[in-house]
């Protein structure tokens, strides 16, 4: 699903973000991606959704290289890949059911089926009496949920997901996880990148850790 | 869902949100489609009354001696030497005070005390209908004017020089509205996209983040161009119809107006400067969109 080869990225004037980072992720698989703060985590996930592109090294989604698509073919890719970004990305003047439309809309999904999702997303994340809300007027734990239901709203082959539980209680980050898992038992590939461990400490899956933009080690997955 | 029902959503959104200055683009649209379609409405009906006088432009010499058969022969062959003529007409001194007493009427006793040769002799020449600008009438009268035996050549100088000098003021009025409607549609249009483009810069970021293809993105924009080219332009034309209709309403009966003959634009000319309005609002979003919008 996901091949990178000798990656990097570098930020102007000489900030190293990634350094010859070498990963294969297959399809259907979970994977974690850890470090402390500016480990490069973000920056990687912006690399796989073609958000930027690398300053050396090869990326390839499902066999094609992605620092080589350009219009539709890169429009395509991205509405496979559903991201839900740290900083959220919400369009804060719609509502919540607005903003969890928009990723099935560019993909011209019919009204009907949008809407029998996005309530079905939100039941599944608790915010069933947030569909009307301005997305502005939500606590950052809910707008966390927003991004998240809008990723993984468009049924994506591949789901990134940055810093999930950041603003979650216990309870919620469940549900976050349920909901994840559940997308990956249905064959989508889901990276996330984060820095709690409660979510990554018992799990089967891959975790790699970064350190300064650097692969430190992969752990875990089954033999 | 499709992909033109998505747009047109899209479209419904952007016009509800920045509704204020849709509005006021659409005004500055009409308000330029209706000066220059005022002042070409102007020039056209100038020179369809141009062309109804020239019709009947003649010019008369006046001789000094009446002319017997060689001499008109003579003189015939001397005026076509110019140019060929459609009409030479000779009218002896009996013939002009017979019409001079005709255009009298009911006054013609005025006359009676008057000898009936009076009246110079003149020719009537009628020049050919190709024969249409002042400075070819102006040289073909100086022409006839050397002619020997010629008193003087008429052709009403004055009030032709002064309807030449006003269609061709009409004329520069009508290009520079033309300017001003091509500019203030391009730039107005550009202008509105432009902040509607920077109103809307995180969703535009964001559309482009969950997929959305170029098309997506751009066709509204290309749209609202073409939406404000209609209206505004349909508005500009409807507005002066309805004025032109009020104006002969108000002014008809027997006056200035009648003698002109005012008449609209054809279906064919209307839709023309309806088309051309669109044609330059899209141009206006387009540019705009190429300028401002990074995909």
């Amino acid at each position: 699903m996901v091949e990178l080869i000798k990656v990097s990225k570098e930020y102007p004037p000489d900030v190293v973000a990634l350094k010859d980072i070498s990963l294969s992720i297959g399809v259907g698989e979970m994977f974690f991606v850890i470090g402390m703060s500016g480990a490069g985590k973000t920056t990687l996930l912006k690399l796989l959704c073609s958000m930027e592109m690398p300053s050396g090294g090869l990326i390839e989604i499902s066999g094609k290289p992605i620092a080589q698509l350009r219009g539709y073919h890169l429009a395509r890719l991205r509405q496979k890949i559903g991201v839900a970004y740290q900083d959220f990305k919400l369009l804060t003047d719609r509502t919540t059911a607005e903003n969890i439309a928009i990723s099935m809309e560019v993909s011209y999904k019919k009204p009907a089926i949008i809407k029998k999702r996005v309530r079905d997303l939100l039941d599944q994340l608790g915010l069933a009496d947030k569909h009307d809300t301005i997305t502005g007027e939500l606590s950052r734990g809910e707008q966390q949920r927003v991004t998240l239901a809008r990723a993984v709203a468009n049924s994506p082959t591949m789901i990134l997901v940055d810093e999930p539980t950041g603003n979650l209680d216990a309870i919620t980050t469940e549900r976050v996880m349920n909901l994840l898992n559940k997308c990956n038992k249905a064959g989508a590939t889901i990276v996330i990148a984060t820095h709690d461990d409660s979510i990554y400490r018992h799990t089967s899956h891959r975790v790699m850790e970064l350190r300064r933009g650097r692969l430190q080690a992969i752990s875990g997955g089954l033999p | 869902m499709s992909f033109w029902f998505t747009v047109m959503r899209q479209v419904g959104r952007n016009l509800r949100q920045t509704w204020g200055s849709q509005l006021m683009t659409l005004l500055t649209v009409s308000l330029s489609v209706l000066i220059f379609a005022f002042f070409s409405l102007i020039y056209t009906n100038m020179i369809n009354f141009g062309e109804k006088l020239g019709d009947d432009l003649s010019l008369i010499v006046y001789l000094e001696e009446e002319p017997g058969p060689e001499l008109q022969q003579q003189l015939i062959n001397k005026i076509t030497t110019f140019d060929e003529v459609e009409k030479v007409r000779f009218i002896s001194r009996a013939e002009a005070y017979e019409r001079f007493a005709r255009q009298l009427g009911e006054n013609r006793d005025v006359l009676d005390d008057m000898p009936k040769d009076f009246l110079p002799p003149s020719i009537e020449v009628v020049p050919l209908k190709n024969l249409r600008s002042l400075n070819q009438v102006k040289l073909f009268s100086a022409y006839l004017s050397r002619l020997p035996g010629t008193l003087k050549v008429q052709y009403g100088q004055d009030w032709v020089e002064r309807f030449y000098h006003f269609t061709r003021l009409l004329s520069i009025i009508v290009l520079l509205s033309g300017t001003l409607l091509i500019l203030t549609t391009i730039f107005m249009v550009a202008y509105t996209i432009r902040l509607t483009i920077l109103g809307r810069q995180a969703e535009l970021e964001l559309l482009k983040l969950v997929g959305a293809t170029n098309n997506y993105i751009r066709t509204p924009f290309l749209l609202e161009g073409l939406l404000q080219g209609i209206v505004g332009s349909s508005l500009g034309i409807v507005s002066l119809y309805a004025l032109f209709q009020w104006i002969k309403l108000r002014f008809s009966g027997p006056g200035f107006l009648n003698v002109f003959e005012f008449s609209f634009f054809s279906p064919a000319v209307s839709l023309s400067i309806v088309c051309v309005s669109i044609l330059l609002c899209t141009l206006g979003s387009y540019s705009t969109m190429q300028k401002f919008l990074r995909i």
